[in-house]
């Protein structure tokens, strides 16, 4: 944990905890009232029938005034009589001389019917006003019961709810944590794990509990992701040593060939020979540099691929005829065909590259007296330039790699035949680069070699391998 | 300007037939690099071409601003000064002699940024020395137009005109591109000529990734099988690591 207000589980607690105190609130808030009124209600309705029976136990005296005859009456009577124009005509011995609330008005006696009013010693009292008939004579009634015993039962109510309320609130929170611990707990883990995964450890993965939760997908694609970091690294490690070895060779077949020159002494003659043989490493090396730097740029990504208008059977002739006197040495037959009005929008150079490199693997693996079909032709809005060889066919495990960087099948074949092992990179860079692919199918014999490019340049072509 | 009296001591027979101005050249180089420097001196010295080298940029822009040269080859990463900074001041002041740029970077925004900056020629390191002397040939001549009906080493002759190639008066057989391959080595007899000069100019390659240099091979092998089998004395030569020469005699 890193901090207490940063971590998940902390959050997602505090926000259980808060959600609940507010649902809870308004709860116990709305409930209140809700009893509140209720409890009134009762009691209006029990003060109404109490006054009926006061009524009852009130007589007119013949001198005008009032007698109420309290002798059976149980607890404390609280009660006014008073006159249509408002002169207080009674009041009962219970009330101590206290009003219940403020004269009544000659022009409105029963309002209001029921309220609530605090008498002078500070008792609550539930007041209901009444016009009544005493021998035809209209007075107004009011009478009072206290509110004590109802304030009460209320305050333990509110009382409960308010001590309740944190209670739940605490046990919410402590559970919501332990459970938001739990669930988090892988989460945990595979951070833990994912720290000590590091460039010397990368063929390690996340252990998953569960592949489906939304945990193992993080996991899984986390996973993929270190496959594909393991992949490249792989990659890298194995261009390096491939670079160095194809780098050094020349260097050091350059040295060795100076160094015992310089030994040997010599005629003109013999270090004429020496200083061309030191050159063709050279331009050995420059050609590697040059494919090199290529690629070098096609990673960066920072080749603007000039775009034009390329008609792909006269660019694949082009390339062709570029080459055809390497298969007419070997007594190779090279055919070219398609059709002629398919065009993309393409980079002509970068194209016309990818195809030299292609035909040129071509004719570099077929045998003698074998022969090579350039087809140009479309299928699903792709444009498609086969290039089938009568090679000896690649094994299926070095399919997928021909396009790696130095790749070769054959590994004896190096150097003389075997060229600079970079072409197919840098045809496979510039077919990717137009939103196209290679895809490469072997029979037995010879390799069919389809680049499948998009028409209008700029999308991806519909079939990924 | 001041010219010194053309030698023509220890050069092969060949070099009589060169082309365009066969006077003197008063080169400047400009390259720090001491052993890319040194070669470059040695070699034109060699051509018999008068030659001042400097090291830095600054060195560069007061020869060159001091006394007068044929041309200068200039290169682009130089310590203190680049290449680009000296040319666009040469040019600020009027200074139009060819200037031949010398450059790692052979990206088309460097090219463009050194031709902008009023250079006549680029060449990318590393390059050919005899694609070198081919270049600074081409612009020393440059403006100078040549109207040659026909080419000639020895008992070989190449009617431009008809297109008709004989050797011992026998006519010979050739595709176009060998007609072209020998016509640039005709016009080249007595140089070396290198396969990258051979895949710019006759097979009009840009690209220096294109693996030409079989195709090339080929190429040569069956012109002399044409030109030189039935025939004394060859004269179609391969110099070892540095491409092909056309001459009567051996170097």
């Amino acid at each position: 944990m890193t901090g207490f207000r940063t971590t998940l589980r902390t959050r997602l607690t505090l926000f259980y905890v808060f959600l609940l105190s507010v649902v809870l609130v308004l709860y116990a808030v709305s409930t209140s009232i809700f009893v509140w009124q209720g409890l009134l209600r009762e009691m209006d309705q029990s003060l109404d029938r109490d006054l009926e029976t006061v009524e009852n136990l009130v007589t007119l005296m013949p001198d005008g005034s009032i007698a109420v005859n309290t002798g059976d009456q149980e607890g404390i009577l609280l009660l006014e009589i008073w006159s249509e124009n408002g002169a207080l005509l009674y009041q009962s011995g219970d009330l101590k001389g206290q009003m219940l609330g403020p004269p009544v008005k000659p022009d409105d006696p029963s309002h209001p019917p029921n309220r609530s009013v605090r008498l002078a010693n500070g008792m609550r009292v539930r007041v209901m006003t009444l016009p009544h008939k005493l021998n035809n004579q209209s007075v107004v009634v009011r009478l009072g019961v206290s509110e004590t015993a109802l304030r009460e039962e209320f305050g333990r109510m509110v009382l409960a709810l308010a001590l309740g309320l944190p209670i739940a609130l605490i046990f919410v929170g402590v559970t919501g944590y332990f459970v938001a611990l739990r669930a988090l707990r892988p989460l945990d883990s595979m951070a833990r794990r994912a720290k000590q995964i590091n460039a010397e450890h990368l063929n390690e993965r996340l252990e998953l509990e569960n592949p489906d939760d939304e945990l193992g997908l993080l996991g899984t694609a986390f996973n993929q992701t270190l496959a594909r970091l393991e992949h490249s690294f792989e990659q890298l490690k194995q261009f390096t040593a491939d670079a160095s070895h194809e780098l050094r060779t020349p260097l050091t077949a350059m040295r060795s060939v100076g160094e015992v020159a310089l030994q040997n002494g010599g005629d003109t003659r013999y270090h004429h020979d020496v200083i061309g043989s030191m050159l063709e490493e050279v331009n050995r090396l420059t050609h590697l540099v040059d494919s090199l730097l290529i690629l070098a740029r096609a990673d960066s990504g920072r080749v603007p691929l000039q775009r034009s208008e390329v008609g792909l059977l006269e660019l694949a002739t082009e390339s062709a005829v570029l080459l055809e006197v390497l298969a007419e040495e070997k007594k190779q037959s090279l055919e070219i065909e398609g059709d002629e009005s398919l065009t993309i929008t393409g980079d002509r150079l970068i194209l016309r590259q990818a195809l030299v490199a292609i035909i040129h693997n071509a004719v570099k693996y077929s045998p003698s007296q074998g022969s090579i079909r350039v087809r140009v032709g479309s299928e699903n809005g792709d444009a498609l330039v086969e290039i089938q060889d009568s090679g000896p066919g690649i094994a299926p495990e070095h399919r997928a790699k021909v396009f790696e960087r130095f790749y070769r099948v054959d590994k004896a074949r190096t150097r003389d035949e075997g060229g600079s092992g970079l072409g197919l990179s840098i045809a496979d860079w510039g077919v990717r680069a137009h939103g196209g692919l290679i895809e490469l199918e072997c029979k037995q014999p010879g390799c069919t070699f389809r680049i499948r490019l998009p028409r209008n340049g700029s999308t991806s072509v519909s079939s990924e391998k | 300007m001041e010219r010194v009296k053309t030698r023509l001591t220890t050069r092969p027979p060949g070099y009589r037939y060169k082309q365009g101005n066969n006077k003197h050249m008063k080169i400047l180089i400009v390259e720090d690099e001491p052993k890319v420097g040194k070669a470059l001196s040695e070699g034109l010295k060699a051509n018999g071409d008068e030659i001042t080298l400097a090291q830095t940029g600054e060195d560069g822009f007061f020869l060159a601003s001091s006394q007068s040269f044929d041309l200068i080859v200039l290169d682009v990463m130089l310590p203190g000064r680049t290449g680009i900074e000296v040319l666009k001041t040469l040019r600020k002041q009027g200074l139009g002699i060819p200037v031949l740029l010398l450059t790692a970077k052979d990206s088309i925004e460097d090219r463009v940024l050194g031709l902008d900056a009023g250079a006549d020629d680029y060449l990318v390191k590393p390059f050919a020395f005899p694609e070198l002397r081919a270049r600074m040939r081409a612009l020393l001549r440059r403006g100078k137009t040549e109207s040659i009906a026909s080419l000639k080493l020895g008992s070989l002759e190449m009617d431009l005109t008809t297109r008709l190639v004989t050797r011992d008066a026998k006519p010979i057989e050739l595709t176009v591109r060998e007609f072209e391959l020998l016509e640039f080595l005709l016009r080249n007899k007595g140089r070396v000529v290198s396969r990258e000069m051979l895949a710019r100019d006759v097979w009009k390659e840009s690209n220096r990734a294109t693996p030409l240099d079989n195709v090339i091979d080929v190429h040569i092998a069956r012109l002399r099988r044409k030109v030189d089998d039935e025939f004394e004395p060859k004269l179609v030569r391969t110099i070892r690591g540095v491409g092909f020469m056309l001459s009567e005699v051996e170097r």
